[in-house]
């Protein structure tokens, strides 16, 4: 089954698409079959890091219905084992899609027969970066240490938190509890535990339940821009607060240092781990890829252990 | 997962239930420096009125354990609610400053005292220090038998009066090169003799006069 990245983050200007191309080429060096897709509908711009100007196929193809498999969509990114699909020849009405061509999108994207699969979110808490968020094996947010950035990635937990929340109570039957919930507080000014805290009284096993699903999720992230003056402790208070409180886990997986560099790859369009991939920037993306892999491989070591 | 509210004041420090003061004051400096409100960390998590109670939790937890008395009282409530196993609470030794000057503990010298008193009641001493105390002079050697006789070593008596061992050790021997100035001395026989339960008065005289007398042939 193929290992489905979404890689987000409140904030614009991060490095989430930064990320996600170079990750993308970490795990297609380690050999394995990769295909990024870019979901920041209305906002692509994963394909420039790659150097890719004029793709054959994209996104739009597969939503008009030119094309019948997303996998027709990919395209080959000049790097062995990486593809691409694009989507900036969408429409330009595209960031607000319809929610059945999000569904359409969610579940073909679940089928693509590759090892590893990265969602390049956008910015902002609208409905689609939610559900593609959600649609992944693993979330991963991206941040850099400054007070906006971080303002907005906690609003993104949050606000992904609370999507998850309404798709678990959605699913089972918690309806006459949420009416009621909505009646006592308002929709404005829900915060996550009061609700969690009122389904917890008003029928423990539910509340459980709840819990229960929560803790499945494993979201991790990524310090981006990290600089010299920059307290080295700051990922991991991070990790330890939003374990502490929020329900789910939480995984730091690194920092990436700060490379002036960084702008010269994207100005020539070739991808900065290959430009540059002695730099301490690049070896810190690489061993972030292989704390990624290495987690998996303990999984796939489990599942081939049991009878 | 316990959510924090649930945290007791040992997981929210984030510490073992028999971390020394030390590890106490190091957990608590790093949760305020997770909490407080310019932390980079947790900014814009909480709510004022949120972080205000976490703070307060933290602070709660903190003055709680860094007093012994309040964190033993502490420690047995967590106990008796079983929400600890006893096991864990064990502290070690937990090493205590080095005061500056060693301080001078007047408990042992009523000890000291009611010991001799003892000895003289038991032991009818007081036919070696008659003996001694009827002599016109009194030298280094009879102090030390009667103290001898009495069972206390210099140590003790360097103990409770402070008197410097390498002082009485010149006194007992009539080092008399090494003896202090009279007027020191004076002073000091009159410790020795009272700690001792002797007649000061007779010893510092016969003392000084064995002294004086052997200084006087020496020339």
């Amino acid at each position: 089954m193929a290992m489905i990245y979404s890689i987000g983050g409140g904030k614009g200007g991060v490095g989430k698409s930064f990320i996600t191309g170079n990750l993308g080429v970490v795990f297609a060096k380690q050999g394995k079959k990769v295909i990024l897709i870019d979901l920041d509908l209305g906002g692509s711009n994963l394909h420039t890091f790659l150097g890719i100007q004029n793709p054959e196929a994209s996104l739009h193809d597969f939503l008009t219905k030119k094309i019948g498999n997303l996998s027709q969509a990919a395209t080959p990114t000049g790097i062995p084992g990486l593809s691409i699909i694009c989507s900036m020849n969408c429409s330009l009405e595209i960031a607000n899609l319809f929610h059945a061509q999000k569904q359409k999108i969610i579940k073909a994207i679940q089928k693509l027969p590759y090892d590893y699969i990265l969602l390049d979110l956008g910015a902002g808490t609208n409905f689609n970066t939610l559900d593609f968020f959600l649609t992944s094996n693993e979330g991963i947010f991206i941040f850099t240490p400054e007070p906006t950035s971080i303002e907005t990635t906690l609003r993104f937990i949050k606000a992904v938190f609370y999507r998850r929340l309404k798709q678990i109570l959605k699913e089972r039957p918690f309806h006459p509890m949420l009416k009621e919930f909505s009646e006592k507080f308002g929709d404005s000014t829900i915060s996550l535990s009061s609700i969690l805290e009122f389904v917890a009284e008003h029928d423990q096993d539910k509340g459980q339940l709840l819990f229960a699903k929560l803790k499945e999720y494993t979201f991790r992230f990524i310090l981006n821009e990290f600089r010299k003056h920059t307290n080295p402790k700051l990922g991991e208070n991070i990790e330890k607060v939003c374990n502490r409180h929020f329900y789910s886990r939480f995984q730091y997986l690194g920092s990436v240092s700060y490379d002036e560099r960084v702008h010269d790859s994207v100005f020539s369009r070739k991808i900065y781990v290959n430009k540059y991939p002695y730099t301490p920037t690049a070896t810190e993306i690489q061993q972030i890829g292989r704390k990624m892999t290495e987690d998996h491989l303990g999984i796939d070591i489990i599942w081939q252990q049991l009878p | 997962m316990k959510r924090f509210e649930e945290f007791n004041f040992y997981e929210i420090l984030e510490i073992p239930c028999n971390a020394s003061t030390f590890q106490i004051r190091e957990a608590y400096r790093e949760a305020l420096s997770i909490y407080s409100e310019d932390s980079l960390a947790t900014y814009s998590l909480f709510t004022a009125e949120e972080r205000h109670k976490i703070l307060s939790r933290v602070e709660k937890a903190f003055n709680t354990l860094i007093d012994k008395k309040a964190r033993d009282e502490y420690d047995k409530g967590l106990l008796s609610s079983g929400l600890i196993p006893e096991d864990q609470l064990e502290r070690k030794d937990q090493k205590k400053p080095i005061p500056l000057f060693p301080r001078h503990d007047h408990t042992n010298d009523k000890a000291f005292l009611s010991k001799i008193r003892k000895r003289i009641e038991e032991e009818g001493e007081r036919d070696l220090s008659g003996q001694i105390m009827a002599k016109e002079f009194i030298s280094g050697n009879d102090l030390k038998r009667i103290r001898e006789s009495l069972e206390v070593s210099l140590f003790d008596i360097y103990e409770v009066s402070r008197v410097s061992i390498s002082t009485l050790e010149a006194i007992e021997g009539d080092q008399t090169e090494n003896l202090p100035p009279d007027i020191y001395l004076v002073n000091f026989l009159k410790i020795y003799a009272e700690l001792l339960q002797l007649d000061s008065k007779r010893i510092v005289d016969g003392y000084l006069k064995n002294i004086h007398s052997k200084n006087e042939t020496q020339r």
